[in-house]
């Protein structure tokens, strides 16, 4: 579910400082209310820090509400979900979370509905309206949103002689072996724990799989998917990929596509800042295109959400949680975050501004309706946690045994 | 002593037996805090520790009820429960066995004088000054398949081919990646083990030197029969301080490779730290493992060395 992932060392230890902080200062000394946001952090360093576009919407907000602070608090994405797991855990709530968002809190009870905490919530995306609810009822309330495509290096292809990208894995196999030749990565393939779950989604899509049936039956030791890993193992033996994609985070190895490492990979829109900032690759070097399946190129993609989900703790802060995402919710703010880190809006009001400011990626918006997207269970964030930390070694011989496994978290339960 | 004094010893001291009752609860006063502090800082947790291992816990926290044995049935299913022990012991034995072995040699070197030890002692104090965090931090990108200066040095010396190959990717697979971890932890654990030697080597009266001089004993002889059984007394704390320190090291792995891929270069430690994100009351039952490993290993320990013995020997 997360979108953009660029590890900032200072953001975690800086947000456990700022969390120290807010326990003491949250003392109420006046009648004030403060309401800590948890955010994840879509920089690639302190410049495009996220905690610099929060942080104004707070500002602005708190000079039209002085009666209500907000405090911004972000979290690297390698750490987001741990962070804020530890913190439910610890009952230290906080009260607005901006990143990946769990039904398993909404099972709990600990979330607001969206209809509690927003005046109107039929402006959120309707296309990410099952994957924010649990049982019917929305709690995941869409705030930005991306679909995935093949991003390849133009230059390597054209010193490797290669047409046109690959539509077909026979074809992928082929171009990225090339590439290799040339002393670069062929194909970049990011499962490491930071972001496993989208890369296997991807190739299992390939092959007419997935994570779950059609009917919602946890489906990962499947046939298809097992034949998927055998596929994605030879590749990786041929060396055609980095070496050992088990452990490689995707944020390391959109750094080397931006530094013309790589050959290809399955990107996304955030990736332009970071080419942009490399400063290697022109904008001519590059390009998308649809991601290659086993006979052909997949006719959809990975549509990624990440939510904003408000706390309920005592249940006292509703109408100024109400208020503030009211207020940050607006099309401006939604465009600005779209724009700063090339994203798409995750309201259907934002993403009609967007479109006018940016229509270039028009065509991404219109591919979110039909994108494919994550289960909806609340085993999920286990699975989830489990495809992180195991998929790397579904590389290998016996890649049977490790989807079983996975399996078997999902079918354990929380 | 003559009668009346005697007589009058007896006289005072039942004049003086409230006083005595008072001094003798004297050290209750001073010792109290601390048991207090322990129980409530080490005996507390331990209990919480044991109780959660016991418990049905959400992944959110919210206790479900009692899972009797639920928790370390789990745990024992894990397929890479075994792996995990057997690299534990590993992980222990290598870098304690290493680290007493190369703190001997140093605290016999810096024991010596010669001319800059004043800057070699300060110098041995900077991984042991330095975060354990930063320092593994430091080693992680150094190791990098693409760009990191230790691949960049081999290769400019010619044993590295090429970079992003299976040949610079230390830290990707499981075999060179736990091998550097474990200089990673010697290089850490060292500092210690040297001072903690090298006291023990000044408080070693110069005169039973002189003596062995005396009798005629060559270098070797008097290291064996001298020097070695009059550090046991530090060695044998070095050692346990070690190994309980190794044992339960978390920041060298997490940095470095996060126990990946899968689990392949964890510990029970970080394996700990994994489950708990999840599984709560089965991280607990790992926890539970944990301390009964080490409590395990300080006893045995305390038994095999007689720990006594070293001390009143001399």
């Amino acid at each position: 579910m997360r979108i953009a992932c660029r590890p900032l060392f200072a953001g975690g230890m800086s947000a456990a400082f700022a969390l120290t902080l807010g326990l003491f200062a949250a003392e109420p000394a006046r009648a004030d209310t403060v309401l800590t946001l948890v955010a994840a952090d879509y920089g690639t360093g302190p410049a495009d820090s996220s905690q610099i576009y929060w942080q104004k919407i707070a500002d602005a907000f708190h000079a039209a509400n002085p009666s209500i602070t907000v405090k911004v608090q972000t979290v690297n994405w390698n750490d987001f979900d741990t962070k804020i797991q530890t913190m439910v855990q610890n009952r230290q709530y906080p009260d607005v979370t901006e990143g990946d968002y769990f039904s398993n809190y909404a099972q709990e009870g600990l979330l607001y509905k969206a209809s509690d905490v927003l005046s109107d919530p039929s402006n959120l995306m309707p296309a990410f309206k099952t994957l924010g609810s649990y049982e019917g009822v929305q709690y995941g309330m869409p705030f930005t949103t991306s679909s995935r495509a093949m991003f390849y290096n133009k230059k390597l292809f054209a010193q490797a002689g290669i047409a046109a990208p690959p539509k077909t894995w026979d074809e992928l196999m082929t171009d990225a072996g090339k590439i290799e030749a040339l002393g670069k990565i062929g194909y970049g393939m990011p499962l490491g724990p930071e972001e496993a779950q989208a890369e296997t989604f991807l190739w299992l899509l390939g092959n007419g799989g997935g994570f779950q049936t059609a009917d919602g039956k946890w489906d990962i030791n499947s046939p298809q998917n097992v034949e998927t890993l055998d596929f994605m193992t030879k590749l990786v033996k041929a060396g055609d990929t980095e070496p050992n994609p088990g452990t490689k985070n995707r944020a390391v190895i959109l750094e080397q596509f931006a530094q013309g490492q790589v050959g290809m990979l399955n990107g996304l829109t955030a990736l332009l800042p970071i080419i942009k900032q490399a400063g290697v690759l022109k904008d001519s070097d590059w390009g998308t295109a649809p991601i290659a399946g086993k006979t052909g190129p997949l006719d959809t993609t990975l549509g990624v959400c990440d939510f904003i989900a408000a706390f309920k703790t005592d249940g006292s802060k509703q109408e100024a949680i109400k208020k503030f995402l009211d207020f940050a919710m607006q099309d401006q703010y939604q465009v600005d975050f779209a724009q700063e880190y090339n994203l798409l809006p995750g309201t259907t009001s934002g993403a009609a501004a967007f479109v006018k400011v940016d229509p270039a990626l028009a065509s991404f918006v219109d591919a979110l309706p039909k994108a494919v997207q994550y289960p909806n269970s609340p085993v999920w964030a286990q699975v989830k946690t489990q495809i992180q930390q195991l998929i790397g070694t579904a590389i290998g011989p016996h890649p049977k045994a490790v989807l079983d496994s996975i399996q078997q978290t999902a079918l354990k339960g929380s | 002593m003559s009668l009346s004094t005697l007589e009058q010893g007896v006289v005072a001291q039942k004049r003086h037996r409230p006083t005595r009752f008072f001094s003798r609860l004297g050290p209750v006063l001073w010792v109290g805090p601390a048991v207090l502090l322990i129980a409530g800082v080490v005996l507390w947790p331990v209990v919480i520790m044991i109780e959660t291992a016991f418990q049905n816990i959400s992944p959110d926290g919210f206790i479900r009820g009692w899972a009797g044995w639920r928790n370390f049935v789990f745990l024992w299913q894990e397929p890479d429960l075994t792996g995990i022990l057997v690299r534990t012991v590993i992980w222990v034995a290598t870098i304690v066995v290493c680290t007493m072995l190369i703190s001997l040699a140093l605290a016999q070197l810096f024991n010596q004088k010669f001319p800059g030890r004043r800057a070699a002692r300060w110098a041995l104090i900077a991984p042991w000054a330095a975060s354990v965090m930063m320092t593994a931090i430091v080693f992680r990108w150094g190791l990098d398949a693409n760009n990191g200066v230790i691949n960049v040095f081999l290769h400019d010396i010619g044993l590295l081919a090429r970079f992003n190959s299976e040949a610079s990717d230390w830290l990707g697979s499981p075999g060179s990646a736990f091998a550097w971890m474990i200089v990673v932890a010697i290089f850490v654990s060292v500092p210690f083990s040297t001072y903690a030697l090298l006291a023990g080597l000044q408080s070693i009266p110069s005169d039973v030197y002189e003596a062995a001089r005396v009798d005629g004993a060559g270098v070797w002889r008097t290291y064996l029969g001298i020097t070695l059984p009059l550090l046991r007394p530090a060695f044998i704390v070095a050692l346990l301080i070690n190994v309980m320190n190794v044992f339960n090291s978390f920041p060298i792995i997490w940095e470095m490779t996060r126990g990946g891929p899968g689990h392949q270069t964890s510990t029970t430690t970080t394996f700990m730290y994994q489950l708990k994100q999840s599984y709560i009351g089965e991280s607990a039952a790992m926890s539970v493992v944990n301390f009964g490993l080490v409590l395990l290993i300080v006893l045995v320990y305390l038994r095999v060395t007689v720990w006594k013995s070293g001390t009143a020997e001399p």
